[in-house]
């Protein structure tokens, strides 16, 4: 009877929290994987496979469904639970510069899923397009933040294209990294789909 | 670990703050973070650093512990200050070093900003470590529940991360299993060039992905054998009461925010 109106399937909701999980863990895949630290002159980098898990969610479960997780995980995130990267979570990590990156998953997932649902393949191809799609959304709507966070409640004037240059090094990092991304996501797919997991969009 | 996890960065006790209604605590919240950017004078950010200094009192949490959670924070407020001196040409010169010249109007201003970007964190930490996030997600879901109007999805939300909220630490303890478990196969996750090092997640992720898949299976199955049908008509086990306190508090709050807009300029 309700079965008409209701949004998501059962199946969809834990799906969906699920991600949530799997994204605490891609943010802070360091601590198991301490290798995956970067060393850029003195400091180290630990990679963060969010941007990754962002995409895969937007590749397995569909562009709607993978991006009303993606929100799912940033309201967690935002109660206090520290699902964000280096551990760290409360509402205050929205309104720090870098903001505007966690904010984007939810466009990352959702142009990730989007293109995959458009293009009806699951070849290597699709899949680095819609993870370079995702890259462009992760970046276009956190620099465009960070410039904006900057400029008001920071007050400070840094000029749009000073905003985007500090990206640099940063995106020459994932732009190789969502190559990795696309081949990843393929066998990550393919495994998934094999564990006959029938319900995936 | 994984116990810490779920309680977030919550301190129990039985403060005044801790027994509030969540809806009263983030109602608050919200309109702090707005008002906070109203603020022009040095009586007005007075008037609020009183409030968020009295709030953090009354939690009677280690004023030490609250701190130590604003940790990751002072980086940015350090950051925005050096940055201000450095961009901020306003006002006269105040000293100069190596022919570098320091204003005094980017003092104040370096200043402010890092007041304003500290009182707001510190009260937004106030609400997570005075209450659970599965309160504070029950009190998400009663207030937006006016969105179900335009059919936002308020049910599955709320539902959706209680859920994770008990996973999140399941996950973590599997993840550590299994990078054990491939280890000990031989998987060697140390050497090599970071190409090689970024292909040694596969073995990890795998195995990961399709027992989080299984697990939402089961649980999906699980839901629905006991008759879950989405949020139409589901009544709750933990239950929201607006109390006496939560009048008070609301009636101070409200009395400090007129006293605000008369302090400013």
């Amino acid at each position: 009877m309700t079965q008409s109106k209701r949004n998501f399937r059962t199946i969809d909701l834990t799906i969906g929290a699920l991600f949530v999980g799997l994204m605490a863990i891609g943010a802070n895949i360091a601590i198991w994987m301490p290798f995956l630290k970067v060393s850029i002159g003195s400091a180290t980098v630990p990679i963060s496979l969010q941007t990754f898990f962002a995409t895969l969610a937007g590749l397995l479960l569909g562009k709607r469904l993978g991006a009303f997780s993606m929100f799912v995980y940033i309201c967690v995130g935002c109660v206090g639970v520290p699902v964000f990267a280096e551990m760290t979570g409360g509402i205050g990590q929205l309104a720090s510069p870098t903001g505007g990156f966690i904010i984007s998953f939810i466009f990352v997932a959702w142009a990730a899923g989007y293109i995959v649902e458009k293009q009806q393949s699951s070849s290597y191809l699709t899949y680095a397009i819609a993870a370079l799609a995702g890259l462009m959304m992760n970046y276009i709507i956190g620099t465009n933040f960070l410039y904006i966070a900057l400029n008001t409640w920071m007050e400070l004037s840094i000029s749009y294209s000073a905003a985007w240059q500090s990206m640099i090094p940063f995106f020459i990092k994932d732009f190789a990294l969502a190559f990795f991304v696309a081949s990843l996501a393929k066998v990550l797919v393919t495994r998934v789909q094999l564990s006959k997991a029938s319900y995936i969009a | 670990m994984s116990n810490s996890f779920i309680i977030g960065q919550y301190v129990p006790g039985s403060s005044i703050v801790h027994r509030l209604d969540p809806r009263t605590k983030i109602t608050i919240i919200f309109f702090f973070v707005i008002i906070i950017f109203f603020a022009n004078n040095l009586l007005s950010y007075g008037v609020l650093a009183f409030f968020a200094l009295l709030s953090m009192f009354t939690t009677k949490i280690k004023i030490s512990y609250i701190l130590k959670g604003l940790k990751p924070v002072w980086f940015i407020v350090i950051f925005t200050f050096i940055l201000h001196l450095l961009v901020t040409k306003d006002g006269e010169v105040l000293f100069s070093i190596f022919s570098f010249e320091v204003y005094s109007g980017a003092l104040y201003k370096g200043l402010e900003i890092s007041l304003r970007f500290t009182l707001l964190i510190l009260m937004t930490s106030l609400l997570t470590l005075t209450t659970t996030p599965i309160s504070i997600t029950d009190g998400v879901e009663s207030m937006l529940n006016p969105l179900r109007k335009i059919h936002f999805p308020v049910h599955e939300l709320a539902l959706m991360m209680s859920i994770s909220l008990r996973f999140i630490p399941t996950l973590m303890q599997e993840t550590e299993k299994i990078s054990k478990a491939q280890a000990s196969r031989g998987v060697d996750f140390r050497t090599g060039k970071m190409k090689e090092r970024i292909k040694a997640v596969v073995p990890l992720l795998v195995p990961l992905f399709v027992s989080a898949f299984k697990r939402a299976e089961e649980l999906a199955m699980a839901m629905e054998a006991r008759g879950y049908n989405g949020g139409e008509g589901r009544t709750k086990f933990r239950e929201l009461k607006l109390q006496r306190v939560d009048a008070f508090i609301f009636i101070f709050s409200a009395l400090i925010l007129v006293v605000f807009f008369f302090t400013r300029v």
